[in-house]
């Protein structure tokens, strides 16, 4: 097949991708605020005594992790506004459906990370005066934090990758201006070729990373 | 108000417990003084460690009460424990296994505890803290994490952050059982300064030595009651009861 590379049109394009993978970058680092919070919150009501509170957020959990991101992105953006009026601009919108999902990704690691909590660390909190809450606080989340850290980090690099969905809903992000500049400049082939290694770029540092905590924390544990 | 001269510091009465169909405690009557330091021996699965940790707090118990400084600490009622959770922060415990918050460096191990659940100002703290490395030769480790420090250090980090809270009573479960040998003789020796003290403690050990350099009475406890109770020299030396004069026998053999 014959074709006529030419870089030149992205590069005359370049800033409008960095504008994009700006909007990429703060939606992954808003969701991953929200996801590492929250999903924190979702993993101790999943694992609570009372059934009443377990049952509704597994289920929510269970709903996030077996329904596409796609759909979730869509009907966050439709289906959102019409049911519970909320109406909030699509960045938010994005942030929300994209930090929910992961947030309930996050639960999973936390939970297993929860459950091998060593029971000795607990009696030392009861002993030491803490408080339920304070134990939680202090002992359960660095133990968890730690222990889940590289499913976290691996969770929060698949987020970025999937963020691009929300070009779909018109958020300016990396791959919506890729599209467009693939459209202005009947370029696709190079320009999807950049918008996928600027993607990598991106990724394939924080992989690195998270295999490298995953080595550390292994030496480091006690 | 207690009065320490006439009422016992801790006194159990008719413990049972449970774990599901297992009973392992049935009818524990004990009352200890305030000067005392009661070592507990026993065969293992023998429930010593249940006997510690139901002091501590940390476990239910199916009957029974106990009463700390003349109140009331922990009380089983229609099968529901209530402890006492003011009268809980009393007790100072010590676990076989390390229990130093891995997270956390050695002084803020020592400082969680005393600036979070007793309101101390962090610079008093840290102070204390300092105190109490220097006092157990761990000042430099101050910075140091956990993972860092051998099993014998260790264990004295873990005395030193129950220290920071002034326990009533110190209660010590097998510190030595899981460090190497040569590590054992500087935790005992922290404990028997304390001991010097005169800082009230029940101890669990299966180190007979440690148990007659340390004990003011020693308790032989088996099939959940005890056994046998009294000076040292009468229980792990000449005991009147044949179990544990059996044990005894067996323990001092493999121990030499
Ligand atoms: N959490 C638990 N659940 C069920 N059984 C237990 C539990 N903890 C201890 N036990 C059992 O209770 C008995 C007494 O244990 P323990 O107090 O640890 O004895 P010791 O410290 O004297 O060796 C043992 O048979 C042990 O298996
Ligand atoms: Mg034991």
């Amino acid at each position: 097949m014959e074709y006529d590379l030419q870089f030149h049109y992205v590069k005359q394009a370049w800033p409008h991708l960095m504008e994009g993978l700006w909007v990429t970058l703060q939606l992954t680092f808003a969701a991953n605020v929200i996801a590492l919070t929250l999903g924190f919150g979702i993993a101790l009501l999943v694992m609570s005594r009372h059934w009443f509170v377990r049952a509704p957020f597994a289920l929510l959990i269970e709903f996030f992790r077996c329904t596409p991101v796609l759909v979730q992105v869509i009907w966050f953006f439709y289906c959102v506004p019409i049911l519970f009026g909320v109406y909030l601009d699509p960045m938010p919108m994005g942030i929300l459906a994209l930090g929910l999902n992961l947030a309930c990704f996050n639960a999973e690691a936390y939970r297993a990370a929860i459950q091998a909590v060593p029971r000795e660390q607990m009696d030392a909190g009861v002993a030491l005066g803490f408080s339920p809450v304070q134990r939680v606080v202090y002992i359960v989340f660095p133990h968890a934090l730690r222990a889940a850290l590289p499913v976290l980090i691996t969770n929060g690099i698949t987020l970025f990758q999937q963020s691009a969905l929300v070009a779909l809903v018109a958020i300016g992000d990396l791959m919506y201006m890729g599209k467009q500049v693939a459209t202005e400049t009947y370029r696709p082939i190079e320009t999807f070729t950049t918008v996928a290694l600027i993607y990598f770029a991106v990724s394939f540092p924080v992989a690195r990373l998270a295999a490298l905590v995953e080595r550390r924390l292994d030496v480091a544990r006690v | 108000m207690y009065d320490a001269k006439t009422q016992p510091l801790a006194s159990l009465r008719n413990i049972h417990k449970a774990y599901g169909n297992l009973k392992v405690l049935s009818g524990i009557d004990l009352d200890m003084s305030p000067g005392e330091r009661v070592v507990v021996i026993g065969p293992s699965g023998g429930g010593k460690s249940t006997l510690l940790r139901i002091m501590m707090g940390l476990e239910q118990i199916t009957e029974g009460s106990i009463e700390f400084e003349g109140q009331p600490y922990i009380t089983a009622l229609n099968g529901k424990t209530r402890i006492d959770a003011n009268v809980r922060k009393k007790m100072g415990m010590v676990f076989q296994h390390y229990t130093l918050f891995p997270h956390l460096s050695i002084l803020n191990n020592l400082m969680l505890a005393a600036v979070k659940t007793r309101g101390m100002a962090r610079a008093e703290a840290r102070d204390k803290a300092m105190q109490l490395l220097a006092r157990l030769g761990l000042e430099d480790k101050a910075g140091a994490y956990p993972s860092h420090l051998s099993g014998g250090q260790k264990q004295r980090v873990a005395i030193a952050r129950a220290l920071m809270l002034d326990p009533q009573l110190m209660l010590f479960d097998e510190v030595t059982s899981a460090l190497d040998p040569e590590l054992v003789a500087e935790v005992e020796q922290v404990m028997l300064e304390l001991a010097e003290q005169r800082l009230p403690m029940m101890i669990v050990t299966h180190d007979m030595w440690f148990a007659r350099n340390i004990a003011s009475r020693v308790i032989f406890c088996a099939g959940g009651v005890v056994v046998e109770d009294g000076p040292p020299e009468q229980v792990l030396g000449d005991p009147l009861n044949p179990r544990t004069r059996e044990f005894i026998q067996r323990v001092f053999h493999i121990h030499g």
